[in-house]
This record gives C-alpha cells, sequence and structure tokens, in this order.
C-alpha cells in the first residue's frame, strides 16, 4: 500500500517527545550509577595491589564467604528483615485504616505521625543511644512514672543477642512505619468509598470487607509499599551502628560500611566491594521474587491508562 | 448520502478526505472518513462509545495526529498545523477549565495570546458571558461553581475566540439530566444567534435529533450513514441506524419473500403481508428471499381484531405520561409498541396489532443494509 | 428511636476507641522526640549528677552559699532527685579575683547559668551579713547549642555546605526527575516499563558501593568533596524517587486542561509552562522539600565523598561515635539537624497523601 511509508513517519514523529523527556535520567544513571557500579562489580573481582595487583581473582568472595561474621550478617539481616516488614506493614496498615476515619485532629495526628520519617537517622540514633543507655531517658521515665524501682535499672544495651535484635526492629518501627502508612493511607484515599458500602450492604461485617474488598483493591499500593520496604530494610545498618557501634550486631550493610570505611586497608576495601556486590544481588532477587510472588509482573498494560 | 433538502449547496467549510487514525500501529480509532461541513451548519457525530467520533473530532481539533487522509479547513490544509493555528475552538466534555484562573482570565485567554487589546478583550468577554449567562461570576475561581456554570464558562471561552469551526466533544454528557435538556436549548439558540459551523459529538440519539442540522452516524471507525435528523430516521441507512436511533429502538422481523403477481408478499411465522408499489419493486430487484422487516414502535398500531395482523399478550407496560411503551414478545423476541395514553393497557391483555404499511424498513439479511 | 440511640452510643464507642488508640500512638511517637530536646536543654549537672533525670528540663537552677569555715565560702546546688543540696564546684572559696573568675566560668559551663563576677562578689557580702545566701538563676537553654557549635569546628560551616548540598540535589533531581515523570503520566511509550522497573532497581546496589568508584569519578571531574559532587550522589536515590512522585502529580493534572490551552493559542510546551506547571507547582515544592529531607540526612556518603568539607550529618555522627560524647551536647546537635526536616514535614503535609497517591511499582 502506498501510504504505509506515510503512516510510520507520522506516527514516529509524536513518539519522540517522551524519549526526549526521558534521556536526562537515562544519560545520568549510565554516568553516575551504572559506570561507578561497572566499577565496583569489577573491583570486587580484582586482586589488592599487594597481591600482584589488577588480576582476576575471586579471592575476596572467598574472604567473605570464608568469614563466619558474614554468615551471621546474613542470617542477623534475613531475621530482621522478615519480622520487621511483616510487624510495620500491620501496623501501618491497622494506623492506616485509623486514621482514614474523619475524626477531628486527624490532620495533625497525620502531621506528628510524618515526623519520624523526616527526622535524620542521626538524631534517631542519639535518640535511641540516649534513652536506651542505662542511665538514659528510659529508665529515668520508668522510674518516674512508677514502673520500676530505681534499683532495677533495665539493662536495655546488655540484653542478649536476640534482644538487641529486637531492640533494633522496634527502633527501626518506630521510624519507618509512618512510611509505610502514608503509602497506605494514600492508596485508601484513592477508593470510591462505594465499594466498601456495598460489601457492607451486601451483608459482609467489617472484618469481611476489609479482607475481601479493601485489601485485595489495595494491592497494587501494599505491593508499591513492601517493595520499598524491603529494599530498605535489608539496607539497615545506621540505627544499629548508632546504638550498638560496629561489629555488635552485624548486619549486611553495616558489614559493608566496615569493610569500605573503617578498615583503612585495601585488602578490606575489595572485601566490601565483592560485599557490596552480593547485597546487590540478594536485594534484586529477594525483590524479583517478591514481585513475581505478588504478580505485580502480570498484564502490565492493564496498568498503562486506556486510550 | 446526500441530504434530500432542497438547500443550495455552498462551498465545504469543512472537507475530510480518507481521514484514518491507527494507534500504537495497531487498533484503528478511526478507518475511513469523507466528510463535507458546509457553512453555518450544526453537524453531529453520533455513536456508541468506541465508534472513533472523538477521535475524529480531535484530529480536526489537532490533537491527535492523523494518520492518513487530509482536513480542509476554509480552503486550506489544516492536517499537519498544530491546534492554535488551525481558526478553531472547542469544547470539552469534562470542560477542562483552568482551575487556577479566575472565569475572567479562563475566557480571556486566547484574546491575550492574540495580543488583543485591553478594551476589546474586556468587551469580548463581557458579551459572551451575557450569551451564556455568567457575567455575574466573571471574578470567581472555577473550583467554587457547580456543573452547570463550569460548562457556561467552557462555552463561553469557547465563543471567545469567534472561530471558524467550533467543536463540541460530548459537552452535556457530565450534566444532570434536567440541566441537559436547558443547555440543549441554549446551544441550539447560541448556535443561531452565532452562526458559527459546528461540530457535536454525542451518544445520545435524542440530543443529535434535536440539535442537528445533519447528523453523522458512526459505527467501528466509519460512517455508517450522514442525513438530517428525518433522513437517518425515515430513511435509516441500516440496521445498525435504525435500531440506534429513536426510543424504543425499530423492532426487526425476520421474513421470507414470496412474489405473488405485482405484490410480493412477506411471510413470518406470525403473520404475513402484502406489499405493492415501488416498495414491492425494490424487493424484487433485491433478488434475495430472506430479509428483515423493520417497524418503528409508534408504526404498530392497536387496530380491532378484524383489521388486524396479529394478535399478542401484553407483557410489560411502561407509562410515560403522553404515551405507553408497551412490550409484547413475538416469536421469543421483545417488540415494543409506543401507544397514545387514551385507554390503559394492562399486562395480560390481548392486544390486536397492524403495521403502518407505507412507513416499513426493509434491510438485507446478510449485509443489514436498507433495501 | 432505639435503634438511633443504639447507633449513636456505638459510635461514640468507635470514636473513643480511635481517639485513645490515636493518642497512645501519639505518645509513642512524641515521647523520643520530647526527650531528646529535654536533654538537649540539659546543664552538665542534670546530666550526669542527677538520677532519675528530671523529665523536664529546668528553667532555673537554686544555688546556696554558706560559710565553710575560716571565712570561705562554699556554694551547694538543688539537686531535685535527691532533694537535698549538694555541694557545687569548688570546697573552700575565697574573695581572690581569679578564683571568683574560675567560679563564674563553672556556674555558667556546668550549671548552664550566668553568674557574673560582681554578682559573686555580692552574694559572699550577703552570706557574711545573714550566714547563708540563696539564690535563683535562670538557666540558659540554647547553651549546649552554642557548646555544640564551639566545641566540633566546622559545624556552623557544615550547615552551610549542606545547605548548598540540598540546593543542588533538589535542582538536579526534582528536574530530571520531573520530565521523566512527565514522560511516564501523560505518554505511552515502547520500553516504559522496562523503565518504571530499572528506577526500581537503582535503589537496590547499596550506595556505599557506589560512593567508592564515585570517589575516583568525581576527582577526575574535580568535583570531589564538593557539594555538587555530593548531590550528584544523592539524585541517584531521589531522581528514582522523583520519577515516581512527580508521575503522581502530572496523572492528578487533567490532560485535557493542558489540550484546551493548545486548542486555544498556545504551543504544547507553552500549554505546559502555562496551565500544568502552574497547577503542579504546590506539589514539586513538596516533592522538593522530600529532596532536602534526604540529603539533609544522609550521612555515609557524606563521610566518605567529603575531606575538609563534611555536611552537618557528617559532623553529628562523628560526635556521636567519638570517644567522650556528651550525651546532652549531642542531643543539641541532633536537635539542630531535626529542626529543618520537622520544620519541612509541617509544609509538606498537605500535599503527602496527593504526592504518594498515585505510586505504583
Amino acid at each position: 500500500m502506498p501510504d504505509t511509508t506515510e503512516i510510520q513517519d507520522r506516527e514516529t514523529k509524536r513518539n519522540l517527545t517522551p524519549y526526549l523527556l526521558i534521556a536526562p535520567v537515562v544519560i545520568y544513571y549510565i554516568i553516575f550509577w551504572l559506570f561507578p557500579v561497572i566499577n565496583a562489580v569489577g573491583g570486587s573481582f580484582l586482586s589488592t595491589s599487594l597481591d600482584k595487583g589488577g588480576i582476576f581473582t575471586l579471592a575476596n568472595y572467598k574472604a567473605v564467604f570464608k568469614d563466619p561474621i558474614f554468615w551471621q550478617a546474613v542470617i542477623n539481616t534475613t531475621i530482621i528483615v522478615i519480622i520487621s516488614v511483616t510487624l510495620e506493614f500491620f501496623l501501618a496498615f491497622g494506623l492506616a485504616l485509623l486514621i482514614n476515619v474523619k475524626f477531628r485532629g486527624s490532620s495533625f495526628f497525620l502531621f506528628l505521625a510524618i515526623i519520624p520519617m523526616s527526622l535524620p537517622a542521626v538524631a534517631v540514633g542519639a535518640m535511641w543511644n540516649s534513652g536506651l543507655a542505662t542511665y538514659g531517658w528510659l529508665n529515668s521515665f520508668l522510674i518516674r512514672i512508677g514502673l520500676i524501682d530505681p534499683s532495677n535499672k533495665i539493662l536495655f544495651l546488655a540484653g542478649t543477642h536476640f534482644s538487641r535484635m529486637i531492640l533494633i526492629i522496634l527502633v527501626d518501627a518506630w521510624q519507618v512505619i509512618p512510611f509505610m502508612m502514608i503509602i497506605l493511607l494514600s492508596g485508601m484515599q484513592g477508593l470510591q468509598p462505594e465499594m466498601a458500602e456495598a460489601g457492607r450492604v451486601f451483608g459482609g461485617n467489617r472484618w469481611q470487607v476489609l479482607r475481601k474488598i479493601t485489601v485485595p483493591m489495595l494491592k497494587q499500593t501494599i505491593i508499591t509499599a513492601m517493595i520499598l520496604r524491603i529494599i530498605a530494610a535489608i539496607q539497615i545498618w545506621l540505627i544499629i551502628v548508632m546504638i550498638f557501634g560496629f561489629n555488635r550486631l552485624p548486619v549486611l550493610m553495616e558489614q559493608i560500611v566496615l569493610n569500605i570505611d573503617q578498615y583503612m586497608a585495601e585488602e578490606f576495601f575489595r572485601k566490601g566491594m565483592a560485599l557490596s556486590v552480593i547485597v546487590a544481588v540478594l536485594v534484586s532477587g529477594v525483590s524479583f521474587i517478591y514481585l513475581k510472588a505478588s504478580g505485580a509482573f502480570d498484564d502490565p498494560g492493564s496498568r498503562e491508562g486506556d486510550e | 448520502m446526500t441530504s434530500e433538502n432542497n438547500k443550495e449547496r455552498s462551498m465545504p467549510v469543512l472537507t475530510l478526505t480518507n481521514l484514518a487514525k491507527r494507534y500504537n500501529r495497531k487498533v484503528w480509532g478511526v478507518r475511513k472518513m469523507d466528510l463535507e461541513v458546509e457553512d453555518k451548519e450544526f453537524v453531529v457525530f453520533l455513536g456508541p462509545s468506541g465508534c472513533g467520533k472523538t477521535t475524529c473530532m480531535r484530529m480536526i481539533a489537532g490533537l491527535e495526529v492523523t494518520t492518513r487522509g487530509s482536513i480542509i479547513l476554509h480552503g486550506k490544509d489544516i492536517t499537519d498545523l498544530p491546534p492554535r493555528n488551525r481558526d478553531i475552538s472547542m469544547v470539552f466534555q469534562n470542560y477542562a477549565i483552568w482551575p487556577h484562573m479566575t472565569v475572567y482570565e479562563n475566557i480571556a485567554f486566547a484574546l491575550k495570546l492574540q495580543k488583543k487589546s485591553r478594551s476589546e478583550i474586556d468587551r469580548t468577554v463581557k458579551e459572551v458571558a451575557a450569551m451564556v449567562k455568567i457575567d455575574q461570576l466573571l471574578s470567581r475561581i472555577p473550583g467554587q461553581m457547580s456543573g452547570g456554570q463550569q460548562q457556561r464558562v467552557a462555552l463561553a471561552r469557547a465563543l471567545a475566540v469567534k472561530p471558524k469551526l467550533f467543536l463540541m466533544d460530548e459537552p452535556l454528557s457530565n450534566l444532570d439530566a434536567k440541566l441537559r435538556v436547558v443547555m440543549r436549548t441554549e446551544l441550539k439558540a447560541i448556535h443561531q444567534r452565532t452562526g458559527a459551523t459546528s461540530i457535536f459529538v454525542t451518544h445520545d440519539q435524542s440530543e443529535a435529533m434535536s440539535m442537528a442540522d445533519r447528523i453523522v452516524i458512526m459505527k467501528d471507525g466509519e460512517i455508517v450513514q450522514v442525513g438530517t435528523p428525518d433522513d437517518v430516521y425515515f430513511r435509516s441507512a441500516d440496521m445498525f441506524v435504525a435500531g440506534f436511533i429513536g426510543t424504543p429502538p425499530t423492532n426487526f422481523f425476520p421474513v421470507e419473500m414470496k412474489t405473488a403477481g405485482e405484490k410480493v408478499e412477506l411471510s413470518h411465522p406470525r403473520f404475513a403481508i402484502l406489499i405493492s408499489g415501488s416498495d414491492a419493486d425494490r424487493l424484487k430487484n433485491n433478488g434475495q428471499n430472506s430479509l428483515i422487516l423493520g417497524v418503528r414502535p409508534e408504526e404498530i398500531k392497536v387496530v380491532p381484531e378484524k383489521d388486524s395482523l396479529l394478535s399478542v399478550e401484553v407483557m410489560v407496560v411502561e407509562p410515560q405520561g403522553s404515551f405507553q411503551i408497551v412490550a409484547v414478545e413475538i416469536e421469543g423476541e421483545i417488540v415494543k409498541i409506543v401507544v397514545g395514553s387514551a385507554g390503559k393497557i394492562q399486562p395480560g391483555e390481548r392486544l390486536h396489532l397492524s403495521f403502518v404499511e407505507e412507513r416499513l424498513h426493509f434491510f438485507n439479511a446478510e449485509t443489514t443494509k436498507r433495501i | 428511636m432505639t435503634n438511633n440511640l443504639r447507633r449513636n452510643a456505638g459510635r461514640t464507642m468507635r470514636m473513643t476507641t480511635i481517639y485513645i488508640l490515636v493518642s497512645g500512638v501519639a505518645m509513642i511517637i512524641i515521647f523520643p522526640m520530647f526527650f531528646l530536646f529535654s536533654f538537649s536543654l540539659m546543664s552538665d549537672y542534670e546530666t550526669y549528677s542527677e538520677w532519675p533525670k528530671p523529665l523536664l528540663p529546668r528553667t532555673s537552677v537554686d544555688y546556696r552559699m554558706d560559710h565553710s569555715g575560716n571565712g570561705n565560702f562554699r556554694l551547694s546546688i538543688w539537686n531535685v532527685s535527691e532533694n537535698d543540696w549538694m555541694p557545687f564546684g569548688p570546697e573552700e572559696l575565697n574573695r581572690n579575683p581569679d578564683e571568683i573568675k574560675k567560679l563564674s566560668r563553672f556556674l555558667n559551663n556546668y550549671g548552664n547559668t550566668q553568674f557574673s563576677e560582681e554578682e559573686i562578689l555580692t552574694a559572699m557580702k550577703l552570706t557574711d551579713q545573714d550566714g547563708f545566701y540563696e539564690f535563683a538563676l535562670r538557666k540558659s537553654l540554647i547553651h549546649n547549642y552554642r557548646r555544640f557549635f564551639k566545641l566540633y569546628s566546622g559545624a556552623a560551616r557544615s550547615v552551610l555546605q549542606s545547605l548548598y548540598t540540598a540546593g543542588m540535589t533538589i535542582f538536579i533531581s526534582v528536574s530530571i526527575g520531573g520530565m521523566a515523570g512527565y514522560a511516564f503520566a501523560r505518554y505511552v511509550f515502547k520500553g516504559k516499563n522496562i523503565l518504571k522497573l530499572s528506577v526500581l532497581f537503582v535503589r537496590m546496589f547499596p550506595p556505599v558501593a557506589i560512593a567508592i568508584p564515585m570517589v575516583v569519578i568525581l576527582g577526575k571531574m574535580g568535583m570531589y568533596d564538593k557539594p555538587v559532587g555530593l548531590s550528584l550522589i544523592y539524585s541517584i536515590n531521589q531522581i528514582s524517587m522523583n520519577i515516581w512522585i512527580t508521575a503522581s502529580i502530572f496523572m492528578g493534572i487533567p490532560e485535557s486542561l493542558e489540550e484546551a490551552a493548545q486548542v486555544f493559542g498556545t504551543s504544547k510546551t507553552g500549554a505546559f509552562f502555562r496551565v500544568t506547571m502552574p497547577l503542579a507547582v504546590p506539589g514539586l515544592a513538596a516533592c522538593a522539600m522530600y529532596s532536602f529531607i534526604y540529603s539533609w540526612n544522609e550521612v555515609i556518603n557524606a563521610v566518605i565523598l567529603t575531606q575538609f568539607n563534611p555536611t552537618f550529618p557528617v559532623v553529628v555522627y562523628k560526635s556521636l561515635l567519638g570517644a567522650n560524647a556528651q550525651v546532652h551536647l549531642i542531643a543539641a546537635g541532633s536537635i539542630a539537624q531535626a529542626l529543618p526536616a520537622i520544620i519541612f514535614t509541617l509544609f509538606i503535609r498537605k500535599y503527602i497523601l496527593q504526592m504518594w497517591g498515585g505510586v505504583k511499582v
């Protein structure tokens, strides 16, 4: 047909605009993300200068895998991620449901609730550091309100390995629940109230409506909140270091920072690189499995907004 | 497909030739559109949703790139011009009133861009505002206004530019039923006053019938029929149009044709009618024996038993005030009949019916085209 | 009637439950912040010599001066937890101007109270008259903040560095992210889904690991140890966030508003600047503040990518890790660092839900 070429010409002309708009992002990420990442990945496979530098080697990875602290960190991180993401999700969901009911002062409460998420990690660290210390404010407070005896101070920071972990999970929850709540809440506000009302009209109780109508309709939002949290939770470290210091409760990111920033030796530096590649693979693997399992990849076209 | 009006045909204001739109090189929005719109004409694009009527209007406005074909406005090819250079104006379905500007600024927007003098802008804004009765609202912010008021602002904004072509994309569909009828009348009055050549998109056939000089009925991206409201009603081009125009729609009966001398006999399991005159000749020439008989609800009459074609039992009665719609079942199909309001009809009652013979429609059973 | 009553009672019950829950959660949120703030106002004495620590910072301190024998003086401070006078400062005080000067400084540094040398002399005179002299001094509440900035040299300069970095981050991430966000909101194009997922993928590589090669890359570009270099790193995370957020904002602005502007005389670009932009400004401002908070709070990249020009969080972080960290001074530093974030939250509050409304993986 003679007008085929004309058809193509007119259609390609129009399609250029979005590519022009996303070009800066792509260029930016190639220079400032892809390039350093290739560098880091490459560096993790190179031997140190002491050991005939710059030759391909798996020594860095071997060093990581031989390190018992690494395995400890893997276990700790896994436990923290599983418990904290689950806990945070349910609490955040409950909070979002709560705020979604209109009550006097709800907008002030929303303001209050989002403060922790904008606080600097350093300040949060200082806050809990000074609070959980034996002579910290938490003990002072408990004594003042008469819950504990002045002679029976709770030694928060000196607990067992597991209690330290629980402490970190709670402190982390304190800061990030608001973030999760905001995403869930904005998803809930996008739902039409008629949907839930219809559920109630047709005889569902509150719980059934929540399970059968609200949650399925929030699926997209829940996936978003969860994936952002999972990515961030695997990379938890600063709060741990601020409260306990390095190597007291090893987690993956903390080990990277420790190797890269604290020990000033090339050997550790390369090990840190190898570690970060491992963490990146872990994070993307877990995210991929989560997205796959939750069906985020199914039929992406349906979300595209129709003509 | 020419109008049978005696109106003398002048140079068309708008000519669409072979116009087509394809999305993502796959889906056709508009397959083929050929149309001429005359000066001061009020043309309505009518069709079910997804028929391409809005896409076509958006191509005329320049908001969609045309995949093929050309658009000529006042002798100038505007196919590839950006919307601002087309000398058109438009009323959008959701009004698209800019919420960060006052009503006055909304209306004056285009005039300011045209670098009109301040006094001229002021005069025009006040003039069109008065025309659509929003002169009290000029300093308001659109956010605080009702749908009807926003609609009027959109209209005023479109009128202010005094365009060569006035496009309206389902402008009344977001209004409530009562306001819709009021606005319909006002729009028609404004059109008569300004004489602006207008294209109006709607899926509401009664809106189309009441406002249009000519109706363009579309289906699946193609024109099915172009004609005056009378054309499309009394001479529907095919079964789709006959079924789409009019409430309730045309009733269809599959019939077999037998020649009976000069006349032809159409037989249905429940009735048989004899057709004579030019209708009979056309049917004979058509050559096919199976065809579809179309009868409009108001052309089925309730008659005494001796004059009747068939008798049926009433299923449902829908009183409408000045008339009532009676639904009956004939051979498994629901048939609707419009009956005057005198004499209340009860469900279960037996009715004796006949057809107004000079108003029957015949369609080809395969092509669905009018015979 | 009874039905109505019952329904009202049910509603009251529900609202009461909600209020109890909400106030409980509010307490949990407020308490730690309040105590940190309270610490930042405490004097050395309150921090280290009172137990349990006061829940509310004191605004004035009670002192008592009496004779220590052989004509010398002795100063005591009222310890609230012990409910008694406790010795404060040197055991023996005489009228030696040097010692008086020392005492005045001691009162300032350890009690956060101002008491001049002349006033000390007057107090001694009054003690001679009556055998003892009790007085209350107003506690300076900003004392710790002043001391933090004095003690950690460069803290003030680091605030400027932080502000500059945040400004650059906002500029880079909102403009680049906003453009892509607009493309995501308005266009259907090939590779959109892949791109959307890659934007998520970018967040999965630990930023620390990117920071190391960046030291070399930025060094070559002459941007190491400069706010610009740091903002380029921060933008990696922030652009990906801003793409989502701005896409959500632009989706909230009907495309027909732009189309109307095009029909009524502007170009596509003109329509964007005249219609979409003004409508997006509040959302974009919220998005900018979000970027600000991220940049202002970030620590580890800043630790790696700065040397002589650290950002403010780095100073606070290092002060906390430092060996002789003083809790109340760190609290002051932390509060100083948290303050802008809290203020910005106040601004964002109105838009935060709208900002996240359309965010989808």
